[in-house]
C-alpha cells in the first residue's frame, strides 16, 4: 500500500515534469519567417544605374512571344497542368521560396559563411596548411569564410543580384508581357500579383545569379547550390508566377550578370591577400621602423601570418584610394592615453557584470558564425521584411550594404597592418580574455567598422529605424573592449571610419535614380 | 579551441558519498546523511568528433569542483539527494587563447531514490531501486563558452534503474541505467551552426542515455569499501565539434570511463564520519576532453552509531 502510494507520487512528478519540458521547450527557426507579400511595382526600376554593368540594356535580352501566340497559350497551358499536380512538398517549395527569394539566398550565403568559417588549425608538427582554392576538397577545405572573405562573397552575391534585377526591370517594362494570371484568370498564384510584368523572371535572374557567384566562392557546393536553383526556378512555375520562357530569359540574365561580377573578382585582388610570411614580416617590420610598435600572434602554435595581410589592397567598390580613409596614429604604448585604455580593459576585465558578457557574446560573432558583415545582412533581411521592400529595393538595400561593409573591411585591413598594432594579450602581462583573440592586428576593430558601415547604409535605407542602428554598430563596437581584444580606441576610431568610408557608397546609392 | 566537459557534471557528487542517485544505498526514515565533496579533473587531450587531439588554444584545461550535498529518509524506503557544486575552471599557462576561465554555483540537483526490492535471494541479497533525478541551474552561468563552462545550463529529468546483488560475504555488483530528459539552454548570441544555421539563442541540449556498472567488496567489517566502476553515456542526438572550433551545448556528448574509490567509516569517537576518495579516467569518448579525475570527501551519516556495526551499504530497515 505505502509503496503504492510513492508510486503515485514518482510518477505525478515524473508527469509534471514532462508537461514543464514540453510546455518550455522554445521554437527554433532556421531561417526568416516571410511568406509572398504585396510589394510597390517599381516601374523606374530598370532606369537605375547598376554597379557594375554599362547600363540596364548591357545584357541583351530579345522580345519574348505576343500573349496571344501558341507558344504562349502552350506555355500557359503547361503551367496550368503543373500547378494542379502540385505535391504537399512542391507546395512547400513554393512557400519557401516566396516572391522575394533574395532574402533566401542571402540566407543560404550565411549559412555558408558558418558552415566555412573555421579556422585551420595546426599540423602535428606546427606548420600550419592554408586552405587550397585549387583543390578545395582538400584539408583544411577551402574557403576559410573569415570576416573579409565573407563580406566580399556577400558583395559579389548582392551586386550580380541587383544589377541582374535592374536589368530584368528594363525588360520588364521594355516588353510588358503581364503575369500568366493576367493573362488567364483561372490561373490562381501562390503569392500575390503585384502587377508587375513577368518577362524576365525576376526570380530565375536571382536564382540564376546566387547560384554562380556562390559556386564560385564556395565550389565545395557546388552540387547543392545547384540543386538549390533548380528547386527555386522549378518553384516560379508551380507558383503561377513565371511561365518557361519567362524563365529562360530570366535564368540567362543572372548567368550573364554573375560572369560580369566573377570577372571583377578574379582580379581584384583577394587573391594575393593572404600573402606568403616575407611580404607579411615586412609589413611588421616596416611598421616597427615606422612606429616602434608591431603585432605579434601569441597561438600555440604561433601562425606564420596574420590573416590576408594583403586585404587592404583590395580594389575597393566605391573607395578611390583606401589612404584617404586611412585613420590617425593610435596612441603610443606609454602614452597617458594608452595607459587609460589599459585602465579600462582591466576594469572591465575584473568587475565583469553580465550585461558586459552578454553585449561581448551577442556581438562576438567568431568563428564558425556568420561573421560581422553576415550579422547585418541579417539585419537587413529582417528589416526588408518588415518594410516589405520589393525584389528590387532588397537587392539594392544588401547591395549597397555588403559594398560600404566590403570598403570598410578593406580600410580596416589597411590600418591593421599599416599600423600593425598590438592586442591587449600582447602588451597588458596575464591579461585573459573572454572573447577569442583575432589573428590580425588591433588597430581598428574591424567589427566597429563593419557595424559602423553597415548601420549607415541601413539608416539610408530604414531612416525610421536609423538611431536604434547606430546604437547597435556602437555596441558591437563596444562590445569588442568587453570581450578584453580591442583597445577602446580601436573601437571608437574604427567607428568613425567605417561611417566615413559609408559616405563614399552613400554618394553612390544616392544618384542611382531610385531616390 | 574548446571541448565539453560535460560528464563531470553529470556526475557531480562523486561516485562513492554515502548515498548518489545510482547506489543502492538508502537512508532509514528520519536519518539523513551530508557530504562535502572536492574532486579535480584535467584533460590536454579531447575528442573533436571521434578525433582525439590537443590544442595549444586551451592547452590543459583543469576543473575543480566543491560539492555540498545531503541525503534524506523520508521513508525507509524512500529518500530525497540534494546536492550543489561549485566549479572553476581554467586553462594551464602557457595556452594560445588567454581565455578567462569560468566559476561559479553550478545546478541544484535533486533525486528522489526509490527502494522496490530488497530481498535475500540465494547466498546475497538482491536489491532493485529505482531514482528519479532533476537538475536546475542555481546561477546564470554561460554554457555556450566551451570548454570553461561551468555546466549546461539546462533542466534536466532522469529516470534510472538500479539492480544490485550483494554476496553475504561482504562483495557485490551493480548495475544502473539512466535516460536523462535535458531541455534547451540559452546562449548570449541569437545564431549558431548545428548542422545548419539557427537563428535563435536556444540551443537544444541532446537527451542520453547513461550506464553505470560497479564491482565492489567491503572489509573490516563492512568499515572499508572498495569499488571499480564503469560510466557510460550516450547521447541520443546532437552535433560534432568542427575542426579546431569551439564545442558548444549542442553536441552529442559519448563517453566511456573507468574509476575505482575507497571508503572508509570510522568507529568509537567517530562514529558517522567517513572519508572517500576516488579516481577515474575518461577511455573513450566523443565531443568531450579525455579526463583525468580525482576526488575526495567526509560524510557525516546521522543515527549511525545504532548500526554502526551493521553493513553501511545496507542501513535502511531491516
Amino acid at each position: 500500500m505505502q509503496n503504492k502510494f510513492k508510486l503515485t507520487i514518482i510518477a505525478a512528478s515524473l508527469g509534471i515534469c514532462g508537461l514543464f519540458i514540453t510546455s518550455c521547450e522554445k521554437d527554433m527557426p532556421t531561417q526568416a519567417d516571410y511568406s509572398g507579400y504585396v510589394f510597390s511595382k517599381e516601374e523606374n526600376g530598370g532606369n537605375w544605374k547598376p554597379v557594375l554593368l554599362t547600363g540596364s540594356d548591357q545584357i541583351a535580352v530579345p522580345a519574348p512571344e505576343d500573349v496571344s501566340s501558341s507558344a504562349y497559350q502552350s506555355e500557359l497551358a503547361d503551367l496550368k497542368v503543373t500547378m494542379s499536380k502540385l505535391s504537399s512538398s512542391q507546395k512547400e517549395t513554393v512557400a519557401y521560396w516566396t516572391n522575394n527569394p533574395a532574402l533566401r539566398w542571402n540566407e543560404i550565403a550565411l549559412e555558408l559563411i558558418a558552415k566555412y568559417n573555421l579556422i585551420p588549425g595546426p599540423n602535428d608538427d606546427g606548420t600550419y596548411t592554408l586552405p587550397n582554392p585549387a583543390d578545395p576538397g582538400a584539408t583544411p577545405n577551402f574557403p576559410f569564410a573569415h570576416p573579409p572573405y565573407a563580406v566580399r562573397s556577400l558583395s559579389y552575391l548582392s551586386v550580380a543580384q541587383f544589377d541582374g534585377l535592374i536589368t530584368a526591370w528594363h525588360y520588364k517594362y521594355a516588353y510588358n508581357r503581364p503575369s500568366p494570371s493576367s493573362n488567364d484568370n483561372s490561373i490562381t498564384p501562390a503569392y500575390p500579383d503585384n502587377g508587375i510584368p513577368s518577362y524576365p523572371s525576376d526570380g530565375a535572374v536571382i536564382a540564376a545569379a546566387s547560384r554562380d557567384v556562390l559556386s564560385a566562392m564556395f565550389p565545395l557546393e557546388k552540387d547543392y547550390l545547384a540543386e538549390k536553383a533548380a528547386e527555386h526556378l522549378a518553384s516560379l512555375k508551380m507558383a503561377g508566377v513565371n511561365v518557361d520562357s519567362d524563365i529562360s530569359a530570366g535564368e540567362y540574365i543572372g548567368e550573364e550578370v554573375a560572369k560580369i561580377a566573377l570577372a571583377r573578382a578574379s582580379s581584384d585582388g583577394m587573391k594575393k591577400a593572404q600573402c606568403p610570411k616575407p611580404v607579411s614580416d615586412s609589413l611588421k617590420t616596416a611598421a616597427h621602423d615606422r612606429f616602434g610598435w608591431q603585432w605579434d600572434n601569441l597561438e600555440v602554435p604561433a601562425r606564420p601570418v596574420g590573416l590576408t595581410p594583403l586585404f587592404g589592397q583590395v580594389k575597393m567598390w566605391n573607395v578611390p584610394n583606401v589612404v584617404d580613409v586611412r585613420p590617425p596614429v593610435p596612441p603610443a604604448p606609454g602614452s597617458a592615453e594608452f595607459e587609460e585604455n589599459v585602465k579600462l580593459l582591466k576594469k572591465y576585465a575584473d568587475n565583469m557584470t553580465e550585461e558586459w558578457r552578454a553585449i561581448a557574446n551577442f556581438w562576438q560573432d567568431g568563428l564558425g558564425t556568420y561573421t560581422p558583415p553576415g550579422h547585418w545582412n541579417r539585419f537587413g533581411k529582417e528589416y526588408a521584411i518588415k518594410y516589405k521592400l520589393n525584389p528590387l529595393r532588397t537587392a539594392r538595400m544588401f547591395a549597397y550594404l555588403n559594398m560600404a561593409m566590403m570598403d570598410g573591411g578593406i580600410s580596416c585591413w589597411d590600418a591593421k597592418y599599416y599600423y600593425h598594432y598590438p592586442r591587449p594579450i600582447n602588451l597588458i602581462p596575464n591579461y585573459k580574455t573572454i572573447a577569442g583573440t583575432p589573428n590580425f592586428p588591433s588597430y581598428t576593430s574591424g567589427h566597429s567598422v563593419f557595424s559602423a558601415a553597415g548601420a549607415e547604409i541601413m539608416t539610408y535605407i530604414f531612416p525610421e529605424e536609423g538611431s536604434l542602428f547606430r546604437d547597435w554598430a556602437k555596441e558591437a563596437a563596444i562590445s569588442r573592449v568587453y570581450g578584453g581584444i580591442h583597445w577602446k580606441f580601436d573601437a571608437e576610431v574604427g567607428t568613425q571610419q567605417g561611417i566615413d568610408v559609408a559616405n563614399y557608397t552613400l554618394d553612390v546609392a544616392r544618384a542611382d535614380g531610385a531616390d | 579551441m574548446a571541448i565539453a566537459m560535460y560528464f563531470a557534471m553529470l556526475f557531480s557528487i562523486p561516485g562513492v558519498t554515502a548515498q548518489t542517485p545510482t547506489d543502492a544505498i538508502m537512508m532509514r526514515q528520519k536519518e539523513f546523511c551530508v557530504v562535502g565533496a572536492y574532486d579535480h579533473s584535467s584533460f590536454d587531450q579531447y575528442w573533436e568528433g571521434t578525433y582525439l587531439r590537443s590544442n595549444g588554444t586551451i592547452a590543459t584545461v583543469k576543473r575543480d569542483a566543491y560539492t555540498a550535498g545531503v541525503a534524506l529518509g523520508f521513508f525507509d524506503q524512500l529518500n530525497l539527494i540534494a546536492s550543489v557544486p561549485y566549479i572553476k575552471t581554467q586553462s594551464t599557462e602557457p595556452n594560445g587563447g588567454h581565455f578567462e576561465g569560468a566559476q561559479g554555483i553550478q545546478d541544484l540537483n535533486l533525486a528522489l531514490k526509490w527502494q522496490i526490492i530488497k530481498n535475500q535471494v540465494g547466498p546475497g541479497k538482491l536489491y532493485l531501486l529505482t531514482t528519479a533525478g532533476f537538475g536546475t541551474r542555481l546561477t546564470n552561468y554561460l554554457s555556450d563558452y566551451r570548454p570553461y563552462s561551468i555546466g549546461n545550463g539546462t533542466t534536466e529529468y532522469s529516470l534510472r534503474g538500479i539492480v544490485q546483488y550483494k554476496f553475504d560475504n561482504g562483495i557485490y555488483a551493480r548495475g544502473s541505467g539512466a535516460y536523462l530528459l535535458r531541455g534547451q539552454t540559452k546562449a548570449e548570441r541569437d545564431y549558431y551552426y548545428n548542422n545548419g544555421s539557427y537563428y535563435t539563442a536556444w540551443m537544444d541540449v541532446p537527451n542520453a542515455w547513461t550506464y553505470n556498472g560497479v564491482l565492489g567488496i567491503l572489509l573490516l567489517d563492512n568499515y572499508l569499501k572498495i569499488e571499480g566502476n564503469y560510466v557510460g553515456q550516450r547521447s541520443t542526438s546532437g552535433d560534432d565539434v568542427r575542426p579546431y572550433n569551439a564545442a558548444q551545448p549542442t553536441n552529442k556528448v559519448n563517453f566511456d570511463q573507468v574509476g575505482a574509490s575507497v571508503q572508509y567509516y570510522f568507529k568509537g569517537f567517530f562514529t558517522g564520519l567517513s572519508l572517500f576518495a576516488n579516481y577515474s579516467q575518461v577511455v573513450n569518448g566523443r565531443n568531450l576532453g579525455k579526463s583525468s579525475q580525482y576526488g575526495f570527501g567526509i560524510t557525516y551519516q546521522s543515527g549511525i552509531f545504532q548500526y554502526a556495526s551493521e553493513d553501511h551499504m545496507d542501513n535502511s530497515g531491516k
